[in-house]
């Protein structure tokens, strides 16, 4: 059809259709531009939609992983701390068991030196005990009870009531690792040895015993360490997973934002096209409306 | 001939421009009236004899009577009608199709920060809490509100959608009384018109109201008709007829009994279903039938997927109350509809079951399980989380109280450690627990061992040392099946299923001599990809299931025989029970995913069609009113036209006059 014949009603409904597409298209950026989004409904871009809620849940899995961790520090910090100061009152009582094992030494002073061991035998109990929370750190699973239960006053047996549960957080999505260290491992048998030690102090038990006990609380002293590094281990893991977590999250919050978010200048540019497309409609429908034969007959 | 006729030819020229004022009049008072068609006075010169039909010896020489404004007709082209009707037809069925799926979208609300997929992720963050601080009241208490939060949404995604549902069959109602309405209307019309065009008149209003009805039926369902001898129109809807001359064949909403709670348009003469490919029925049909049905039995695999695969691990686990609870679901209920969280836990946080043992307040390990059901790549779709694939051996009781009523027992086979002979007793509680006792021969019954069935169709066959061993399941892609009964057996090395498959259990199954069929859901579901089998030499092949031109799952056989596999024996191997079955999963993250992308993407392909037809459907009304259409400016020339030549006529008419004024006073004897 070459010259297509313009009727007034057809002429009143394209108007309106023009009218309504332009508005349409205005609004719909509008709409973008008030939420900042690209993506209002998953079928204004089905792929896209699918890569956003990807990387979403990804980024909400990285959060939940920066949690886990920080849980797990503030865990291990608190165990950290604990064994630093079992170090030192180890230290403390091997220096008083190489003082002890000196044969000149008189047995006020023996029972003296008992005495501050006795102290010491308490407060590594008490170490043991430690808490994050409700959480007894060294029971294992059974972090509602205590782990060293202390018989007598003065002691006279010191027994671990944990087990050698591990508590594991997830940190990645390949790893879990125990945060926890195993208690009776760590101290459970120290506490018979010093008992001895300090009951052998008071019988005026000759020196050679008691230089007996130094290589025990040497052993002692090993495995408090041994423990302090492996939590020391895990703390610098667990800092380097927070470190390449929030990496991850900035790449995948930029990646998420390009699929979802609107480009302003881009959007901005276009609202002003549709304006003008809007303007220019609107003006051509108030030329060509009253253009009538009817006004040039008389 | 005379100067009377002279007269009587201006009489006949000043009635029919008469005529045609009026007529420039009604188009003119029609501008704007829809479905109006211009009109035209079709003038014709009278001839000699009376008629329009004159030859030209009669005129030589001689003037004609005049003119005659024989019909006023209206401007149409009905191919036109035509190919618009067909066009309003595919408009209104995508239209209805993207109402209904735009509208389903918003139920999902995603990707967005309030979204269910943020639900998902709080609900699993919840678990690690609780992992992180078993003994936590507040880590459990956070669960407890993450899955209600969860589960309250599920059941409102599910119900809005059974809603929908309904509103679209209360649409399907309402179109019946729209056909009703229009295809009676239709039938008055025609009655008129007949009556009309009887007499010789043309009809012309009449006939575009009757376009109009018919441009109505047209845009609702698929509608053919024809203009017959008497000027009426016979109109079918699909194939059958609904108006003949006066006739109305009513059609009426009747509950159809294959499609629970749903009604369906039938004829009300005949009983016929009323069926359409196309229009405005079409679409809605296939919203509530096709779309939204889909919508619901994914979102019920959701839950359903859920609720499994935490229970299973949930039940194993003990809380931290005293005593220990333990053997509690976590969820209730068996898919989105209901889905739940079980009662006594949203009571008693402390009986959630984060520890693998009694009395373990410190014990995370059964959460950080539950958690883990995140990151599994089989959840969805999958028998439980227990991550079962072919072979696995699971100890008896481990699943006891699991997915009850989920499932029946299709067959039971196995022997007793050691080969002893004897006899399987197997009872079902209906709960899904399941009590296999073994009575050697000559020998007391063996202590029962409770098990639980896992799903409905599945094998569960008992095997040497006591042990369940849960049916022929494969994980997509990685599992070995050995397809060959004896010999060197063909061993299929890999099986890659394609990204469109719906979690869930598909069977392979025979078709003709040498191809196979891969069924969803059972051995008589629907297929959704067919393998055309040729023989495959020694080394490795491949057997790729095909729809139209997507690769839905490939097996790849390893073949170490000098002979080559046939595809007889392909068939053979592929549809024996125990190879015939494939099982497709997915975490539960990227299903939902799938969901919402999948749904998007018909959502922009409805609409994207809905807009092509509705260009074309305007291009094509474009046509119809240019050929129709009033235009003022034709008109008010016309109007001026018709003016001119009635004055001229009445000019004529003096012109008479003036003559026989001459003649008569002027001429004579008596001067």
């Amino acid at each position: 059809m070459t010259n297509i014949r313009v009727t007034d009603h057809w002429r009143v409904i394209k108007q309106t259709e023009y009218l309504n597409a332009v508005s349409g298209r205005l609004d719909k950026i509008q709409e973008q531009l008030s939420t900042g989004r690209q993506i209002q409904r998953a079928s204004d871009d089905p792929a896209g939609a699918r890569l956003a809620l990807q990387y979403r849940d990804t980024i909400d899995f990285e959060a939940q992983m920066r949690r886990n961790l920080d849980n797990g520090t503030a865990f291990m910090n608190i165990t950290e701390s604990t064994l630093d100061s079992s170090t030192e009152a180890l230290q403390r009582l091997r220096e008083l068991t190489v003082q002890a094992a000196n044969s000149t030494l008189a047995q006020e002073e023996r029972d003296g030196i008992a005495k501050e061991v006795d102290q010491l035998i308490q407060h590594l109990a008490q170490l043991g005990n430690a808490t994050f929370g409700d959480a007894y750190i060294f029971s294992g699973h059974k972090t509602t009870t205590p782990a060293f239960q202390v018989t007598g006053n003065p002691p006279t047996a010191v027994t671990f009531q944990g087990d050698t549960g591990q508590r594991l957080h997830r940190i990645s999505r390949q790893d879990t690792v125990a945060v926890n260290v195993d208690g009776q491992n760590t101290f459970g048998s120290m506490f018979t040895d010093l008992i001895a030690l300090r009951d052998n102090l008071n019988a005026g038990a000759p020196p050679t015993t008691i230089q007996a006990s130094i290589g025990t609380i040497d052993s002692a002293l090993d495995r408090v360490i041994l423990a302090r590094a492996g939590v020391g281990a895990r703390l610098n893991r667990f800092e380097a997973s927070q470190a390449t977590s929030q990496q991850t999250d900035i790449n995948l919050q930029q990646l998420r934002s390009t699929i979802e978010d609107v480009d302003l200048p881009s959007a901005i540019t276009k609202l002003q096209g549709q304006q003008n497309a809007l303007q220019a409609a609107l003006g051509a429908i108030g030329r060509t409306a009253n253009l009538t034969l009817m006004d040039f007959m008389r | 001939m005379g100067l009377s006729i002279g007269l009587d030819t201006a009489v006949k020229a000043l009635r029919a421009h008469q005529l045609a004022v009026d007529v420039a009049s009604h188009n003119i008072a029609n501008a704007q009236s829809p479905g109006f068609s211009r009109q035209r006075v079709l003038l014709r010169p009278v001839g000699l004899d009376g008629s329009d039909h004159f030859t030209r010896d009669a005129l030589l020489g001689r003037a004609g009577f005049g003119v005659n404004a024989k019909d006023v007709n209206r401007i149409r082209d009905v191919f036109l009608d035509f190919q618009a009707r067909q066009s309003m037809g595919a408009k209104s069925q995508f239209g209805a199709t993207s109402a209904a799926l735009s509208q389903a979208e918003l139920i999902f609300n995603d990707p967005s920060d309030d979204g269910m997929s943020k639900l998902l992720a709080k609900f699993w963050a919840g678990w690690q809490d609780v992992v992180n601080d078993p003994e936590s009241a507040a880590a459990r208490t956070t669960i407890v509100q993450a899955t209600q939060t969860l589960t309250s949404r599920l059941q409102r995604a599910r119900s809005e959608l059974t809603t929908q549902r309904d509103d679209l069959n209360s649409q399907v109602n309402a179109i019946g009384d729209r056909i009703n309405a229009a295809a009676s209307e239709l039938a008055a019309v025609n009655f008129q018109i007949k009556q009309v065009e009887l007499s010789g008149d043309m009809a012309n209003d009449l006939r575009d109201r009757r376009d109009v009805l018919l441009d109505e039926l047209s845009a609702i369902g698929q509608v053919s008709y024809a203009e017959q001898g008497d000027k009426t129109v016979t109109v079918y809807l699909g194939n059958h007829e609904l108006v003949t001359g006066n006739t109305v064949r009513t059609v009426q909403s009747v509950a159809d009994s294959n499609n629970t709670g749903m009604n369906k348009l039938i004829f009300a003469i005949d009983g016929a279903d009323v069926t359409t490919t196309s229009g405005e029925l079409r679409g809605v049909l296939n919203a509530r039938d096709r779309d939204i049905p889909g919508l619901i039995g994914k979102l019920d695999t959701l839950a359903a997927g859920l609720i499994g695969s935490v229970n299973s691990l949930h039940v194993v686990g003990y809380g931290t109350d005293n005593p220990p609870s333990t053997g509690l679901v976590f969820f209730t209920g068996k898919d989105a509809s209901d889905i739940a969280l079980n009662q006594a836990l949203a009571t008693n946080p402390q009986a959630i079951a984060a520890a693998s043992g009694p009395n373990l307040p410190g014990d995370g390990s059964n959460a950080l399980a539950i958690a883990n059901l995140q990151l599994a790549p089989n959840m969805i779709g999958g028998f439980a989380a227990a991550n079962l694939v072919p072979g696995e051996q699971i100890a008896p009781g481990l699943l006891t109280g699991l997915l009850a009523g989920a499932g029946s027992i299709s067959s039971i086979s196995g022997s007793y450690t050691g080969g002893q002979a004897g006899s399987w007793a197997i009872t079902d509680d209906g709960l899904g627990n399941l009590s296999a006792v073994f009575t050697p021969t000559g020998g007391a019954p063996q202590a029962p061992v409770l098990a639980t069935v896992v799903a409905g169709g599945t094998d569960v066959t008992l095997v040497p040392g006591l042990t369940l061993q849960i049916g022929p399941l494969l994980s997509a892609g990685t599992q070995t099946i050995d397809v060959a009964p004896a010999g060197s057996p063909v061993v299929a090395t890999g099986i890659t299923l394609g990204p469109t498959l719906t979690p869930g259990a598909y069977f392979i199954t025979a078709n003709g001599p040498n191809g196979l069929d891969l069924r969803f859901g059972s051995a008589t579901g629907p297929v959704v990809g067919t393998a055309t089998l040729g023989s495959l030499g020694t080394g490795a092949g491949v057997i790729s299931f095909m729809s139209g031109l997507n690769t839905v799952a490939t097996i790849t056989v390893n073949n170490p025989n000098a002979t080559p596999y046939s595809a007889a024996q392909q068939q053979a191997d592929l549809t024996v029970a125990g190879n015939n079955t494939l099982q497709v999963e997915k975490a539960p993250e990227p299903y939902y995913a799938d969901i919402v992308s999948i749904l998007g993407a018909d959502v922009a392909g409805a609409k994207g069609l809905a807009d092509s037809s509705e260009l074309m459907t305007s291009h094509l009304d474009g046509l119809r009113q240019s050929v129709s259409g009033v235009n003022l400016d034709e008109e008010m020339t016309n109007l001026n036209a018709s003016q001119h030549a009635y004055n001229a006529a009445a000019r004529v008419i003096t012109t008479i006059d003036d003559m026989l004024d001459t003649l008569i006073n002027r001429t004579g004897v008596t001067r």
